[in-house]
């Protein structure tokens, strides 16, 4: 007879053990209020036309009007494939991508190397949004103000204002320079948390670097792979502060708005004071909607139930 | 007898000591808070009128018998505008409003509808005789008020002007009397907006300045492009219903402008719109541009904040209106009033008021006017001796005869927001001016519905 695992230990009736839910309270709380609240104040709201005109008092219900808006507006469509594109380019070339090799190479080279490197690359990330923007954008500038295009000119690029020029590219660099350091810290770790026995066994086999690499530390790390994409998708979904303070969506239609900066732009700042609270909110269902899809595409893609459980084998 | 008088001194002392008491408790110090902003940096009379109407607001209110005192914490913002917006929005919203809020004339719509500032017409009727609130020019008025009520206490003015550089044009063989009527010739629209191009693009092709430097105008969102708009015919409410209009035909014209300006006569370099300000401030100041249109304020601005020579700017930078669309039609320029509101939050509605009428005094107001340069609204500020001594005020005042102002109406953001984006693609070269017209007028339909006229 087979042995699955959890036979025949702790045989104990099904029945919910209440006192677990005291436990379990301070973090389902935090979870009612920060989370389910909000997001049921916002479903709400959405079918209002809430604003700053309005205050919070003299709204009118509108039904599905604010939707509606949005289903007829020209830029839906524009503004989800910049999202997609924002969220995906920036993912697999940094937040996963040069996380990766990061992580590889700096467990690779000296100890010392290894931590500077990783140090080097904390840097963006240590230093607050709005002073790396802003150096972002005079890096960028029109010479002779900006570092970049004078260094240029010599190859024959013409002044220009090359965050305006090249705004994805900018964007995505902006943004994943920061990104990649959360994925090179985990990696990192559960790179050295490989046994070297089975590093040492593949080297005594014969394995390249990079058969070593293919074969035994990416199948090894399947799990923070999973972990920092699924977990980086979500936040880039939402982050947006890095378009906000350089190109803010622009320039021209919307050429760089994504869906969160779409929601704030229209929930929260308007150059002449009136926000739009009751669109914005629908805005804001939809994003949450495209998390939740992400949520469910990743938990099916991965097979998130066979990486949590229990390993068959004690490593 | 003796021990009555005793008696007598002994209640006098203890009733006296109590009255003195009771007087000393009585004094009531209240705080109130006030917000402003420039955010240019030598707007900061914009806060300090108020801090230093305290003092006379404690005396009138001492001499009245009054057991109230004020003190007051207020804050100048240099940050941006949307902002500074937004933080007042989600105060007002949480009811943590400051009690005076210093904002634009046209945010009476949106936050008078909201209820975040409270109409002042009564008092201003109970004070108005007893304060300098008599003297605000009435246009001003006019552009505080929103569905017949008046919502705040105008707190300056100004004019947004074309700016040239007199040697660049002397180089290019101008004489000093063609410099010097060049601000008449445009008044009388005899000189246009095109010719102007022209000059700049002449300018650039024999070398005399960079190409791309002939005319820059803002480099960001904000109201001078509706200079533009107005110039080209177009028209912005309706006064009847108070509904926003777009003329197609005027926007059309107007992105076609910066369009000629960009990729035509190549007198601003591609990509200007989203140059940061302090290269925009930077490069005029060095002279290099020979046409630029900014705000009255700025000659402010470029002294203190970018260390302009005073001289230089005296001798060689020239002012007048924006030049007209067509030949015969007179040059314009747009104000955009600034205004002290009470919000609703105020413990002390009319203490506040109180304040700001005070600080409205043709003393106060002058020394704002001069140090940031901008147009007072007190008729008898252009009596003073510190504004009379300073002639760049006084030439520029004339402009306020050919101004326009932005319309007051919550919908103002949401139409803006839409018909910038219009004018970024156009003069980013994604599409061409009368696509981005069908674009914007898609667009305010979707946003806006029947709230919106499209002409």
């Amino acid at each position: 007879m087979m042995l699955k695992i959890g036979d025949g230990v702790n045989p104990r009736p099904k029945k919910i053990n209440w006192n677990l839910f005291f436990f379990l309270f301070p973090a389902i709380a935090l979870i009612i209020v920060f989370f389910f609240i909000p997001v049921f104040l916002t479903f709400l709201m959405s079918f209002t036309n809430m604003s700053t005109s309005t205050g919070l008092t003299g709204f009118k219900v509108i039904g599905f009007k604010n939707y509606l808006q949005i289903l007829k507006s020209q830029w839906t469509l524009k503004i989800l494939k910049n999202t997609l594109l924002y969220v995906f380019t920036t993912l697999s070339l940094f937040n996963v991508g040069t996380a990766l090799f990061l992580a590889i190479f700096s467990t690779h080279i000296s100890e010392n190397a290894g931590k500077f490197v990783r140090t080097l690359w904390l840097l963006p990330r240590i230093t607050p949004s709005v002073v790396y923007a802003t150096l972002w954008t005079w890096f960028t500038a029109e010479a002779p103000y900006g570092v970049l295009t004078q260094f240029l000119s010599p190859f024959g690029v013409t002044s220009k204002n090359l965050l305006y020029t090249y705004p994805w590219i900018f964007i995505i660099l902006i943004n994943g320079f920061v990104g990649a350091s959360f994925g090179m810290l985990i990696f990192t770790s559960a790179i050295k948390n490989i046994p070297p026995d089975y590093i040492m066994a593949a080297q005594v086999d014969g394995a390249s670097t990079l058969q070593i690499i293919r074969k035994v530390i990416l199948p090894m790390i399947r799990w923070p792979i999973l972990f920092v994409t699924t977990y980086q998708t979500l936040s880039l979904l939402t982050s947006f502060e890095y378009i906000l303070l350089t190109t803010d969506g622009g320039p021209g239609f919307y050429t760089t708005e994504v869906w969160a900066l779409y929601a704030y732009h229209n929930a929260l700042s308007n150059y002449y004071g009136n926000t739009l609270f009751g669109f914005g909110a629908a805005l804001s269902v939809f994003l949450v909607i495209l998390g939740i899809i992400f949520s469910i595409i990743y938990l099916k893609v991965f097979n998130f139930k066979a990486l949590i459980s229990e390993p068959k084998i004690e490593v | 007898m003796r021990k009555s008088l005793i008696l007598t001194i002994f209640s006098f002392i203890l009733l006296l000591s109590l009255s003195l008491n009771i007087a000393q408790e009585k004094i009531q110090t209240i705080t109130l808070t006030a917000w402003t902003i420039g955010p240019d940096r030598p707007s900061f009379y914009r806060r300090d009128n108020l801090v230093d109407a305290v003092k006379r607001l404690n005396s009138l209110l001492e001499k009245e018998g009054s057991n109230i005192r004020v003190k007051l914490e207020a804050t100048f913002d240099t940050g941006t505008w949307a902002d500074y917006k937004q933080k007042f929005v989600l105060a007002a919203s949480a009811g943590k409003a400051p009690d005076i809020i210093l904002s634009g004339h046209e945010d009476v719509a949106p936050w008078g509808e909201a209820g975040y500032i409270i109409p002042l017409d009564d008092l201003i009727k109970k004070y108005k005789d007893t304060t300098d609130l008599k003297d605000v020019i009435p246009t001003l008025w006019k552009s505080v008020q929103y569905k017949e009520k008046t919502w705040a206490i105008p707190q300056d003015s100004e004019a947004r002007p074309l700016y040239f550089r007199k040697d660049l044009l002397k180089k290019l063989g101008w004489t000093d009397k063609q410099i010097n009527d060049l601000p008449k010739k445009i008044q009388s629209g005899e000189f246009t907006i095109y010719d102007m191009l022209q000059v700049a693009k002449t300018a650039q092709d024999k070398g005399i300045i960079e190409k791309g430097y002939g005319f820059w105008h803002r480099p960001r969102q904000g109201n001078d492009f509706y200079i533009y708009y107005y110039n080209f015919g177009g028209e912005m409410q309706d006064p009847k219903t108070g509904k926003l209009i777009l003329v197609k035909d005027a926007l059309k014209r107007e992105y076609q402008f910066f369009a000629d300006n960009i990729f035509k006569y190549r007198t601003a370099p591609e990509k200007f719109i989203g140059m940061e300000w302090r290269i925009w401030h930077e490069t005029v100041v060095a002279g290099k541009v020979l046409f630029w249109q900014g705000g009255i304020w700025h000659w402010a601005e470029w002294q203190q904040v970018y260390k302009a020579d005073p001289k230089d700017l005296e001798n060689n930078v020239g002012y007048a209106l924006v030049p007209s669309s067509d030949k015969g039609k007179p040059g314009i320029t747009l104000t955009h009033p600034l205004a002290y509101m009470v919000t609703k939050n105020s413990k002390y509605p009319e203490i506040a008021f109180r304040l700001i009428a005070l600080a409205t005094n043709p003393v106060f107001d002058a020394r704002h006017c001069v140090t940031s340069m901008h147009l007072p609204v007190l008729s008898s500020t252009r009596k003073q001796s510190t504004y009379l001594k300073n002639k760049f005020l006084r030439d520029v005042e004339y402009m306020l005869k050919f101004t326009t102002f932005i319309p007051n109406s919550p919908d103002f953001g949401t139409y803006d927001t839409i018909v910038f984006k219009g004018l970024s693609a156009v003069a980013n070269g994604d599409v061409k001016p009368e696509e981005a017209v069908e674009v914007v007028v898609r667009d305010l339909e979707n946003a806006l519905g029947d709230r919106v006229i499209i002409k």
